[in-house]
């Protein structure tokens, strides 16, 4: 068994060896040795691979010379396992007659060395055999995806491309089980082998040497002229492609992968190219970065379509609006630092709310946000007729009816406070984001956080635990700064050990809480620009009410952030607005 | 009082203020009277050859950004000998975002590109750049060119500020493998490269007078090798920001009358130098240039020496004068970083050996791969050496991630063991 990573690489010309080529699909939850055998900042698909390569039984790996972190992949691999078929293939930049020959060369020598490490010969007719068989599946692949794509034009199913960085098969699952018919894949991985013609054949009893030098051009030809990857010299021709099917999308997404800068460039001008619902998606190639990506995606789908609503429980509202008896809707945001619960009424007016700080298990404390909401309001959990759950821990909710993310919930809650909102500001507990909204509340764009805490409300909480001040003396405190303090590292742990050395120095401490003010409120604007400065500025969120984050956000976007009683519980007002909205 | 970050404050204000023509006089009279202290006020004792090349350096930076027209912007292994000949300035990416960012106004132009949609994690300098030139400081170059080869950001740099500014540009890809199938393929790409600079310039090119321009290379190599050999034991004072001038040398200017100047200033001032006292620390890719507390350490100082670092050698093999782009086409292919890390490693433990080195200092850049997914294949190499090395992560020029308190302990602890080792060798010595 071969593993392999890219597109580029001439699999077929191994496979006629007769050995099996594996795409590698790695399946990491840690860079545990690979951090120590190359560098953590190194691209983390590479170090995913070189975990995967030293768990599995891999014969050997067939890179190509893609990009910086694959040729050292390459250098590690080399040095680590002398005893496999470590190769590197290096593909040419460009596409013309002369890097074709090139490539053709580089192809011939890759063949040679499989020779020399397997003992093995090279088989000209299981070549052409191999290349023949996958022209053909490919085709058949194309049409059955088409004839798919037109049985479900109805409407009823989400028409998604896919560009970027290679997306790894649990998002791709993920997307089919949501109903997702992806019209385009042009991520590095996504292989359409369709390189047979009849001119490529070396014939029946004709096989010369000269016959497979001429097989095997066209072959890296056919190779090369590929839809361009971002290291290609000639990657424009991407967007050409991808234009052919902007009538055909109803969205598309675009996934980069944590330290390969390539396709934030693609990116960067995608944006301005196409006139389409975009979501952009990072990942950093494990597992964990699963729950982020289902809550990005799902927000993403909701957008383009919004909720559906459940027959049965139109049909219960319906009995009881007959009786004359009211309805109620609860809404819980089960977040990270926080969990909040409201509960809506059928005129959309707030009747009750309840605001509890998460424990060890998000469940219990939902549990008892549920309970004390409904005492608190003075009704019977029987009263309630609609839960709808919304935050991190939403999808762990059992007692919840329907699930929506905190971005489409923010959006809703925004507009039920104040309908002239436009971009909201949120800042939780582990992540912060930037939303922009329609006049009628629904979310057109959103930029969020990276995986770390910068910028959150846990780097204020570490912070304010460094000063041995309360989270709430924070902006209070910083009110009386004087001297303008840089805290230049975002990173929280960083920034702690930053925070420290300015105490030893005998800072004061209001200084430090304004620096500190500072460099969350820019973390803020770069995210609030990347959706676009829109007029009529929301805060929500726990650190909404720190006045000198406020201060510092609104000096930077110089204009005045709304920020109503309870920020805490916009995202849980939402979801019951969703909730409402469904059942109308 | 730090003057340079109140004067950095006050072109940051006018560039948020969208005042960008007088944020960009303000910078380029900000390295005017650089030009001035190091030529009339320095204090620091800098040796004759690094002054005249700083000024070399800070002429060729106000050059383009005041003359765009006459300004090519190009990585550091492009081959510039080919555009000095259209009588171009060159000037890499990395020098201008370097030289910029000693305003100590990096983090404005890295967040504007960071807004844009560029990766936090690409390397600063592109970064940098891209802000540079989208904020309007840089206005487009009349031509750039890049080689694929090394670094990644190059391609997509170029090729997307290219487009976005409607720069013409040609992008050389260079193959892995010396042989005679890839250097014509690199050859065929400089004579289109050539042609069309001749369409844009109307010049005609001159065969004869690249030759030459090959001939003064080689002897700048010649001159630089008999300097390397003398930093080995001569403490020719140095500092931080003046290794990174020496790239403007080596790799911007190389191949010209004025550089070919300063290698001959070079080599002779050296002879006149004192012995190194202090420990020999031979330094592995970029150098930080502001940060505190190695400038402390190594800026002028006796006890901790930096003789030399590796992106000097990366290619200073004789050219072949007879077939000159043949010999730009090996010189490209050749170069030190490009096919596998262990090339990059056997000329580290080579120099450090005919250097005679204390220890190695490894500096990984934040996103620069290439040389980063090495550290742990370069330090076992020199392990086998008995040579310590340390290993520094930080940023060439964003200061938000180079942490001090943390390169700080790190140095002086790399700097304990270099002393335990004296130690130890004294009590050997004694056993015998």
């Amino acid at each position: 068994m071969i593993g392999y990573m890219c597109k580029y690489a001439p699999i077929e010309v191994l496979e006629s060896f007769g050995e099996e080529l594996v795409m590698i699909e790695p399946h990491v939850t840690n860079f545990n040795q690979s951090d120590i055998m190359m560098h953590q900042n190194v691209c983390s698909f590479a170090k995913s691979v070189l975990e995967d390569v030293m768990e599995k039984d891999y014969d050997g790996v067939l890179l190509t010379t893609c990009c910086d972190s694959v040729r050292r992949l390459y250098d590690v691999l080399k040095a680590n396992f002398p005893n496999k078929f470590i190769y590197i293939i290096d593909v040419p930049r460009k596409v013309n007659d002369f890097s074709c020959e090139i490539y053709k060369e580089r192809i011939e020598e890759l063949i040679e060395e499989y020779k020399k490490f397997s003992g093995k010969s090279f088989n000209e007719d299981e070549f052409e055999r191999i290349v023949k068989a996958k022209s053909e599946a490919a085709k058949i692949e194309e049409r059955a995806h088409k004839e798919e794509a037109l049985k479900n034009s109805d409407g009823r199913v989400y028409k998604i491309g896919i560009s970027g960085a290679r997306m790894n098969k649990e998002t791709l699952n993920f997307l089919e089980d949501k109903g997702v018919n992806v019209v385009f894949n042009v991520t590095c991985n996504n292989l359409f082998r369709d390189f047979y013609e009849e001119k490529i054949i070396l014939g029946d009893s004709t096989k010369t040497p000269d016959k497979l030098q001429e097989a095997l051009l066209k072959y890296s030809g056919k190779i090369l002229n590929q839809i361009p990857c971002m290291r290609m010299v000639d990657a424009v021709n991407r967007n050409n492609y991808i234009e052919n099917f902007m009538d055909e999308v109803d969205g598309i997404i675009y996934h980069t992968v944590k330290f390969c800068d390539n396709y934030s460039f693609d990116f960067a001008r995608f944006k301005k190219f196409f006139n389409k619902p975009l979501l952009h998606i990072e990942t950093d190639t494990t597992l964990g970065s699963a729950g982020q990506i289902r809550t990005r995606v799902e927000a993403f789908l909701e957008s383009l379509d919004g909720s559906k609503g459940n027959e049965l429980i139109k049909e219960k509202i319906k009995k009881k609006k007959e009786k004359g008896e009211k309805m109620y809707i609860l809404g819980i945001d089960s977040g990270s630092t926080s969990t909040n619960a409201v509960i809506l009424n059928d005129d959309k007016k707030i009747v009750a709310f309840y605001v509890l700080r998460t424990g060890a298990k998000s469940i219990e404390s939902a549990e008892k946000a549920k309970d004390e909401v409904i005492k608190k309001a003075g009704l019977k959990a029987e009263d309630i007729d609609l839960i709808v759950a919304t935050g991190y821990g939403r999808v762990s909710i059992p007692f919840a009816d329907h699930n929506v993310t905190e971005i489409s919930c923010h959006g809703r809650g925004a507009h039920f406070f104040n309908p002239e909102i436009r971009t909201i500001l949120d800042i939780g507990g582990q992540d912060s984001k930037a939303i922009r909204l329609n006049e009628k509340g629904d979310v057109i764009d959103f930029a969020m956080n990276d995986k770390c805490a910068a910028g959150t409300g846990r780097f204020l909480e570490m912070m304010a635990r460094t000063l041995e001040l309360s989270l709430d003396d924070l902006g209070p405190t910083s009110k009386n700064w004087k001297e303008d303090i840089e805290i230049s590292n975002m990173c929280t742990v960083f920034a702690e050990s930053e925070v420290i050395s300015l105490i030893a120095q005998n800072k004061e401490k209001s200084d430090i809480c304004h620096g500190l003010h500072k460099s969350i409120a820019t973390k803020a604007f770069s995210l609030l620009k990347r959706v676009g400065l829109n007029p009529g500025f929301m805060m929500t969120g726990g650190v909404a009410k720190n006045s000198g984050v406020v201060r510092e956000v609104e000096n930077l976007i110089d204009a005045p952030l709304y920020i109503c009683e309870e920020p805490e519980i916009v995202g849980a007002v939402g979801a019951a607005v969703y909730g409402l909205d469904s059942v109308k | 009082m730090d003057f340079v970050r109140l004067y950095g404050n006050i072109i940051k204000k006018n560039l948020a203020k969208g005042k960008i023509d007088k944020a960009r006089k303000q910078i380029i009279t900000g390295f005017k009277l650089e030009n001035f202290r190091v030529n009339h006020l320095a204090k620091d004792p800098v040796p004759k050859a690094y002054t005249y090349l700083s000024s070399q350096t800070l002429k060729s930076t106000i050059d383009s950004l005041a003359h765009p027209e006459k300004c090519v912007w190009t990585n550091i292994f492009s081959p510039v000998e080919i555009l000095q000949n259209f009588g171009f300035n060159c000037i890499s990416v990395e020098a201008i975002s370097s030289m910029i960012s000693g305003f100590k106004i990096a983090d404005a132009f890295i967040d504007i590109a960071e807004s844009y949609g560029i990766a936090s994690t690409l390397c600063s300098y592109h970064k940098n750049f891209y802000g540079i030139v989208l904020s309007g400081i840089a206005r487009p170059a009349a031509f750039a060119t890049t080689t694929s080869m090394v670094c990644d950001a190059n391609i997509n740099t170029f090729h997307t500020l290219a487009k976005d500014f409607n720069v013409p540009h040609y992008i050389v890809d260079v193959p892995e493998d010396d042989n005679e199938a890839n250097i014509k393929y690199v050859v065929m790409q400089l004579k289109e490269m050539i042609s069309m600079l001749e369409n844009l310039t109307g010049k005609k090119f001159d065969m004869n007078a690249l030759c030459e321009t090959l001939k003064r290379e080689n002897l700048s190599h010649k001159y630089f090798k008999e300097f390397m050999e003398m930093q080995a034991y001569k403490n020719y004072p140095n500092s931080l920001t003046l290794h990174m001038y020496t790239l403007f040398a080596s790799h911007l200017q190389i191949g010209e009358e004025s550089i070919l100047k300063y290698y001959e200033m070079l080599k002779d001032e050296i002879k006149i130098c004192p012995d190194i006292k202090g420990k020999k620390i031979f330094w592995v890719h970029l150098l930080p240039y502001y940060q505190e507390t190695l400038k402390s350490y190594f800026n002028f100082g006796d006890d901790y020496y930096i003789q030399a670092f590796d992106m000097n050698f990366d290619y200073i093999e004789e050219l072949d004068t007879e077939h000159p782009l043949e010999a730009l086409a090996k010189k490209m292919i050749n170069n030190v970083y490009n096919r596998s890390y262990q090339r990059k490693a056997d000329l580290v433990v080579d120099l450090v050996k005919k250097l005679g080195s204390d220890g190695v200092i490894h500096f990984c850049h934040w996103g620069c791969k290439q040389s980063s997914g090495g550290n742990a294949l370069l330090k076992e190499r020199l392990a086998k050496l008995d040579i310590p090395v340390l290993t520094i992560d930080g940023d060439g020029i964003d200061r938000r991630n180079s942490h001090d308190g943390q390169i700080k302990t790190r140095l002086e602890a790399f700097f304990e063991v270099l002393k335990l080792q004296d130690n130890n060798n004294n009590s050997s010595e004694a056993a015998k």
